[in-house]
């Protein structure tokens, strides 16, 4: 637990505080360019991403002559698809792995609010014992919890869930590759409805910050996907399967 | 053929990611809740004693009255789904308790029968600083940002101040017809004790006050979130002095200093009691308890016993600074008592009565200065 708070959560605590101050006591617009750094900082990762999905794109044309041909075949055509991929070296959902990755953020992101917020007389307290002896840290104690109408240490507001949850489906929507197969599509779909609706409703329930954070770097991805793949991806794309049922497991 | 097993893995690979996916987001939550989140412990409220009777309250929310001399347990008062940080404090017949659910109450002291509880209704912001009577009157601090006076007969509002900030976690302090609050923003007000108004008086500092004020003259002492100690003259607008005066100290000084004879005993976050001359800012001593201090020390027959978090007591000379811990009564190796010392404690006639934060086993603490040890423990919890 310790190693932890040294080299991530106590880290993600001081510089949020600091930019807290340096951005005129804005405990929100800290959490915003706190974020803008951690989008920086995963910018390799995000960048091999979008070559990614770049990639997927410049191969849709071969995959709907696949489709073409093999759209009898579900076998052949999932085998030709994939191999399509490997040649290219396309991970279709390789658009997990830097939602993966900010799992520990998150939950730094999480204590650093509640902390920061001192929400209870025990966060106070806590806090204490987790500052940096950084001048700029300890004038901006205690933060200001109001930024835009929200109180960030407060849970339960609607309209940022479905921000959260909209922005996410905007994002993940993009960069979806195509389905191979019904059952696939089916799978997808799931998903591209499921980690949205899971986001919207963790919302509710964590600190208004923490869902400010997650609307943000939705955001944030949502411009970046846009300039770096030409466009909305696969946001208007339609699957050919979506009208076929699957059946059986 | 060559394909076969690559193939096989991609087709797994959605459904296991998405598993996966769906796995990780109970595990946020999960992680959350376990790594520090908005916890509520047991409230750190500290002791009073008064005619024999100590008032403790527990960490699930009880009042207690303890006869000290059997340590007889003379009442209990539960109050539910709250925890307790104000201290309770002692008035004419009757003991005011002010609930983190925002809720002050005025209880017997003979029997602990609810006199009068306010608001009647629903509640005001979460109470933590201990709240203060004089004059017939009852002021609490709130989590709303509000100073309230009330009737201590009737727990009638005779007045509620402005906000002053964002919330109220210390104790006001009443001087005469004035009433000085700190504010987490760096703010000391005064108020009319008759009326509530702010005065024309306020003192503003760069960084916000952590803990309430303690006055001695016309000089208000208090800890600051930039690691100072602040003397403030009322009526100036800038600091009599700040100590340290150079470096800032380890941490905040969170529990509130006590004065005595021209010194200011200060105990700080970074384990260290520091006395300080109260005229000059001037340091003359420090004493390492080697974990924080967040409870006040007190004064027992010209001997300071100040407690650390991890449970040591501790015996000072307050004109050395020279001290000696209390040994555990069971185990030398161990702190005082085996649990951590958060809530502020009090003395009598050479015992000093020490609530411990135990989760488990919520204990008061006595311990008998002259014997240097701790002479009975009582549960607090049910």
């Amino acid at each position: 637990m310790d190693v932890w708070y040294l080299i991530i959560g106590n880290p993600v605590l001081n510089v949020l505080i600091a930019l807290s101050h340096i951005l005129g006591g804005s405990f929100g617009l800290a959490i915003i360019a706190l974020t803008i750094i951690i989008r920086l900082i995963s910018w390799p990762l995000t960048k091999r991403q979008l070559n990614s999905t770049k990639a997927l794109q410049d191969m849709q044309p071969k995959i709907q002559e696949l489709q073409k041909k093999y759209g009898k075949n579900q076998q052949k055509l999932q085998q030709e698809m994939m191999k399509l991929y490997k040649e290219a070296g396309v991970n279709p959902l390789g658009c997990l792995w830097p939602m993966l990755i900010q799992f520990p953020i998150w939950i730094a992101l999480y204590q650093a609010i509640m902390r920061a917020l001192a929400t209870t007389p025990e966060n106070l307290l806590d806090l204490a014992q987790r500052l940096y002896s950084w001048e700029i840290v300890s004038q901006a104690i205690p933060l200001n919890s109001h930024f835009l109408g929200l109180n960030l240490g407060s849970q339960g507001n609607l309209l940022l869930a479905i921000v959260v949850g909209g922005t996410m489906w905007v994002q993940q929507k993009m960069t979806q590759a195509p389905a191979v197969d019904p059952r696939q599509e089916s799978t997808s779909r799931i998903m591209l409805l499921m980690m949205p609706l899971m986001f919207g409703l963790l919302c509710l329930s964590f600190p208004a910050g923490l869902g400010l954070y997650w609307a943000v770097s939705n955001i944030i991805g949502i411009i970046i996907q846009y300039f770096a793949t030409g466009g909305w991806g696969y946001l208007k794309f339609r699957s050919p399967f979506s009208s076929t049922p699957v059946k059986g497991k | 053929m060559a394909t076969t097993p690559y193939l096989s893995y991609r087709m797994k690979q959605p459904k296991t990611l998405f598993l996966v996916a769906i796995a990780l987001l109970p595990l946020i939550l999960v992680s959350c809740s376990l790594f520090g989140g908005a916890s509520i412990s047991g409230g750190w409220a500290g002791t009073t004693f008064r005619d024999g009777i100590i008032y403790a309250c527990s960490r699930d929310g009880r009042v207690v009255a303890i006869n000290s001399s059997n340590q007889s347990q003379q009442w209990d008062y539960t109050f539910t789904s709250t925890t307790i940080y104000a201290t309770p404090i002692v008035d004419g017949d009757l003991v005011y308790v002010g609930t983190y659910s925002g809720q002050v109450c005025a209880l017997t002291i003979d029997r602990g029968i609810e006199r009068w509880v306010y608001p009647r209704t629903g509640s005001i912001g979460a109470i933590v600083g201990t709240p203060v009577v004089a004059n017939e009157t009852i002021y609490i601090s709130s989590s709303d940002g509000r100073v309230y006076a009330l009737d201590t007969t009737y727990g009638d509002l005779k007045w509620k101040s402005e906000p002053l900030a964002d919330k109220l976690w210390t104790s006001p302090k009443v001087m005469g017809a004035t009433l000085y609050v700190s504010t987490f923003d760096g703010h000391i007000y005064a108020l009319s004790v008759e009326t509530g108004e702010r005065l024309a008086w306020s003192f503003e500092a760069a960084a916000g006050f952590a803990s309430s004020p303690v006055s001695d003259g016309d000089t208000i002492f208090l800890g600051s979130f930039d690691r100072h100690l602040y003397a403030v003259k009322i009526g100036s607008d800038v600091p009599m002095w700040k100590f340290p005066k150079e470096k800032p100290a380890g941490n905040w000084f969170w529990a509130s200093p006590i004065v005595n004879e021209g010194i200011v005993y200060a105990g700080c976050l970074d384990g260290k009691l520091y006395a300080i001359k109260a005229e000059t800012g001037e340091k003359l001593w420090e004493f390492d308890a080697g974990d924080p201090i967040i409870s006040s020390p007190v004064l027992v027959d010209n001997l300071l016993i100040v407690a650390n978090e991890a449970g040591n007591v501790y015996v000072i000379n307050p004109e050395t600074g020279e001290g000696e811990r209390i040994k555990n009564p069971e185990n030398d190796d161990k702190p005082t008592i085996n649990a951590q010392i958060k809530a502020s404690f009090c003395a009598h006639d050479g015992l000093v009565y020490i609530r411990d934060e135990n989760s488990k086993n919520n204990q008061l603490h006595v311990v008998d200065i002259d014997k240097g040890e701790v002479i009975w423990s009582l549960n607090l919890t049910e």
